[in-house]
């Protein structure tokens, strides 16, 4: 079969196919919903590794992320600069951890991080107080919100420090089981 | 090559102490490379770590790359290094990563190639967006449904069907019955036996030819739909076909193709269930962590996604009132609530009798007509369909009502209407058979008075198995009728009137929604009446996948334009096990149906490729005695204790080997859960006793990293 493509040397195309869950046409696919984004800004041609970065307004405008309440945590997650400005790396990493083939460990790590809004490698009350109002559009009411966020520390904080480090946030998702199938970007 | 930008890039990375040498973004992005230390002991729980057989002194295979939480950038540079190291790996190994690789390839591209074959793909992804997981998985379960049924119809066209056509075609030139003597019928002539007679070809009227198709009789009886048109012709010139043995046991394979099919997908629905130790803890975790779905697209879906998890927040913290509220009843307020809920469960067990007793009235007040002509006529033959449905509809609706009174947990009150409906879907069907045996073989005495000369009522069944068919064909048929009805009559018309009326009770009653659990109960229903008339009438899966695809785009149709996505959820997974298991017990039901057929009711004499038989099964039997001296040799073999029994105990021994192994599994998953308890109680205790000691010696901890 005849490497027809010009955007990547076979290489690049090669590293990214073992570094992520897609397949060659996938990864090109990809590549043209990134590039439809900007299409000024992102050149055609791959091979000499230039450094483009979208900027966040962009990628939070994409039809899969837009109406996502975590789209904001998601792009910083995955982004380099950690402000939710991404290259195609980022957007490659981004999509291949959120397929459908990406196994539970490496899922869970990433929605530990994107649940963890201030970046201590803890998710404590006022981190779930967030999660909670982003998942019912503060529609909840203090006691509700404060009855839940006791609730979760409970059941899921094995280690009693009153905040779920990423073991008791593995060992939670573990028991879960709609959560491959839920924590899925189709593209 | 630059060997030099990769390591450095790494051990910069890799350097990390506390004090804040980094500039912002540096830290950032540290951050974002490496847990922190205090979470350092997270690295073990990641599988790439741990997997014996594949480790190389290379340093493991891709697989473990794609898996790692590392940034794209850093997972380059590791294969990178990766690469480098291959001169030095052995000839043996470069070969087996090369395999892994190709096949890895192998099967990315057998994936993509199978993914344009299936069916409806985009359409399910755009209800999985719109409407949720649960809705979804009712999709899934219907595209299930429709393949199974058109690859048994090919199997069953492939060897009966097309073989049929062929003979008569081919003219009576090839026919050679060879049929012992001893398997004609006693004495009193077999006259009265084989007289059969279906009703003679209309004479063109539409009117006509349109109740013939809605009830199977007419032009259609005597048709290749049903048992009787089928002939006992064997070629026996240059190839031997013998037909009545290919239609026994493609029907006995169609049955086994089936129950494999649904045990594979069962299979992998237990293992999701199994692996969760299906705890109920964790609930509101649970909830609050996994039940956003990412891949849900537009802000309506979104908002109704919201509001979802809203209303099962607050359903979670109202049953936990309940149950306090619960807990603090007094003995006499028990007693009083546990005998009415006896009470409610025989009212509920009463009323799945009383739709029983209906269904039986009404067969055979049907049976009993059948001679009537016209629109009447028809009524009177779709009679126990109208029963059958109009109890199907109007029992779970009184079942609810019963379960306000009960006051059971929402959840278990969920569980318990799913159960009552299936058991009465159970009970009409095995009852409507029951009636139909009833009649046919006189309540099972061989010697009343209809029965005695041909073994079965041939007075009022000339050809039994049409009957039979017919049967079913009216079953299925009217359940797709009173599908596209209740679009047409109910549904749209609701939607109208809500849209359109602001009244109040227009808004209180609100958009229908699409309730999972009784749409595919329903399909359950369906598919165990095809499975039951398969035998009687050959047709029936394909009329069947028919159904189904035109259910498929109503039911999707009036899913986008009439309903509202449910505020109840649905775990997809639990009940997607659950469904395959009432799937089962339908099948179950049918495979009885069929094995008494088969071997206890003598089969027509007028009719069908098994007349002159004793019984359906008899003529395997008859044709052992063509096969060759080894193979019959084999087979007896086969059959005997010599070879049965070893094969039961190693069966046996086996068996216990499995139970033995996910025993041990068990118990180390839950040795494995204790441990991880208590690792974090140990560092708990350790950085308290760090914080006292370094109190009592009066040392500042944070100042460690300055001293150096």
């Amino acid at each position: 079969m005849g490497n027809k493509q010009t955007i990547f040397t076979a290489q690049q195309l090669d590293a990214y196919q073992d570094c992520t869950y897609f397949t060659r046409k996938e990864i090109l696919r990809l590549f043209y919903r990134y590039r439809d984004l900007a299409p000024q800004l992102v050149p055609l041609d791959y091979t000499s590794h230039p450094d483009v970065k979208l900027p966040y307004e962009l990628i939070g405008s994409m039809p899969e992320l837009k109406d996502n309440p975590f789209r904001q945590r998601i792009a910083e997650v995955f982004s380099e600069d950690g402000e939710g400005n991404m290259t195609l790396d980022d957007f490659l990493d981004m999509f291949s951890v959120l397929s459908e083939m990406a196994p539970r460990d490496l899922k869970a790590y990433y929605a530990f991080k994107i649940y963890d809004f201030n970046n201590d490698d803890f998710i404590c009350k006022s981190d779930l107080e967030k999660t909670l109002n982003k998942l019912t559009r503060n529609e909840l009411t203090e006691d509700e919100v404060r009855m839940v966020c006791e609730k979760v520390i409970d059941e899921a904080d094995l280690d009693n420090d009153g905040r779920l480090s990423l073991e008791d946030f593995q060992h939670m998702i573990v028991r879960a089981p709609d959560f491959l199938s839920t924590f899925h970007i189709r593209i | 090559m630059d060997r030099n930008p990769p390591r450095r890039d790494m051990r910069r990375v890799y350097d990390h102490d506390e004090g804040n040498g980094y500039t912002a973004d540096q830290q950032s992005l540290r951050l974002r490379r490496f847990p922190s230390q205090m979470s350092n002991q997270n690295y073990p729980q990641f599988a790439w770590g741990s997997n014996p057989a594949d480790e190389e002194p290379s340093g493991g295979l891709p697989q473990d790359l794609r898996s790692s939480p590392l940034p794209m950038a850093l997972k380059r540079a590791v294969r990178q290094v990766q690469e480098m190291q291959l001169p030095v790996v052995s000839e043996r190994d470069s070969w087996k990563r090369k395999r892994t690789k190709y096949l890895r390839n192998l099967k990315d591209n057998a994936r993509e190639f199978i993914y344009i074959f299936a069916l409806w793909n985009k359409s399910l992804q755009k209800i999985g967006g719109n409407f949720g997981g649960g809705v979804q998985s009712y999709f899934f379960f219907l595209r299930f449904l429709v393949v199974l049924n058109f690859v048994s119809f090919s199997l069953i066209a492939a060897f009966v069907f097309i073989p049929s056509i062929v003979f008569r075609s081919v003219g009576d030139s090839g026919v050679n019955i060879t049929v012992q003597e001893s398997f004609l019928p006693p004495s009193t002539g077999p006259q009265d036996c084989l007289q059969y007679d279906p009703n003679p070809v209309g004479l063109g009227l539409f009117y006509n030819y349109f109740l013939d198709v809605l009830s199977g009789t007419g032009f259609l009886e005597y048709s290749y739909l049903f048992y009787g048109y089928y002939s006992n012709t064997e070629m026996d010139d240059s190839f031997s076909y013998n037909i009545p043995l290919a239609y026994l046991l493609t029907v006995v394979f169609y049955f086994i193709f089936c129950f494999i099919c649904i045990m594979a997908r069962m299979g992998i629905a237990a293992r999701v269930a199994v692996a969760t130790g299906g705890s109920t803890v964790g609930n509101y975790s649970k909830i609050v962590f996994t039940s956003w779905d990412y891949g849900c697209l537009g802000d309506r879906a979104t908002k109704l996604k919201q509001k979802n998890i809203h209303y099962r927040l607050q359903v979670d913290l109202e049953e936990e009132n309940i149950k306090k509220r619960k807990a603090s009843l007094t003995l006499t307020q028990k007693v009083m609530l546990y005998s009415l809920r006896v009470l409610m469960f025989l009212i509920t067990s009463g009323l799945i009798a009383a739709a029983g007793y209906g269904i039986f009235e009404a067969t055979n007040f049907s049976q009993g007509r059948s001679e009537q002509e016209g629109v009447l006529g028809l009524i009177f033959e779709y009679l126990p369909s109208i029963v059958i449905t109009t109890a199907n509809f109007l029992v779970p609706l009184l079942c609810d009502q019963i379960a306000l009174i009960e006051r059971y947990s929402p959840s278990l009150t969920v569980i318990l209407a799913l159960l009552r409906a299936v058991v009465l879907r159970l009970v009409s069907l095995s009852v409507l058979i029951f009636t139909l045996w009833g009649q046919i073989t006189c309540d099972g005495n061989k010697n009343h008075g209809d029965c005695l000369l041909c073994g079965y009522n041939h007075d009022l069944y000339p050809c039994w198995e049409t009957r039979v068919g017919q049967e079913m064909y009216k079953l299925t048929l009217f359940d797709l009728l009173i599908n596209i009805a209740m679009l047409f009559l109910v549904e749209f018309p609701r939607r109208m009137v809500v849209d359109n009326w602001s009244n109040k009770l227009a808004q209180k009653v609100g958009r229908q929604e699409f309730v999972v659990s009784s749409n595919v109960l329903e399909l359950v229903y369906s598919q165990t009446v095809v499975w039951t008339g398969a035998l009687f009438c050959p047709l029936l899966p394909f009329i069947n996948t028919i159904k189904f695809v035109i259910l498929f785009y109503t039911k999707k149709l009036t899913l986008f334009q009439n309903c509202r996505p449910a505020l109840k959820t649905f775990r997809s997974t639990a009940s997607t096990f659950f469904f395959l298991v009432v799937l089962l017990f339908g099948g179950g039901l049918a495979t009885a149906v069929m094995v008494y057929s088969l071997a206890v009711i003598h089969p027509s004499y007028g009719c069908g490729p098994f007349r002159f038989f004793p019984s359906m099964w008899s003529v395997v039997p008859a044709s052992f005695s063509n096969l060759s001296k080894t193979t019959q040799e084999f087979l007896f073999f086969i059959g005997s204790q010599a070879f049965s029994i070893p094969l039961f105990v190693l069966i046996c021994v086996v068996m216990c080997y499995f139970v033995a192994l996910a025993s041990v599994y068990g118990k180390s998953v839950a040795l494995l859960k204790k441990q991880l308890k208590q690792e974090g109680r140990d560092k708990q205790f350790l950085v308290r006793q760090i914080e006292e000691l370094s109190r009592k010696l009066q040392i500042p901890t944070h100042a460690a990293g300055v001293r150096d």
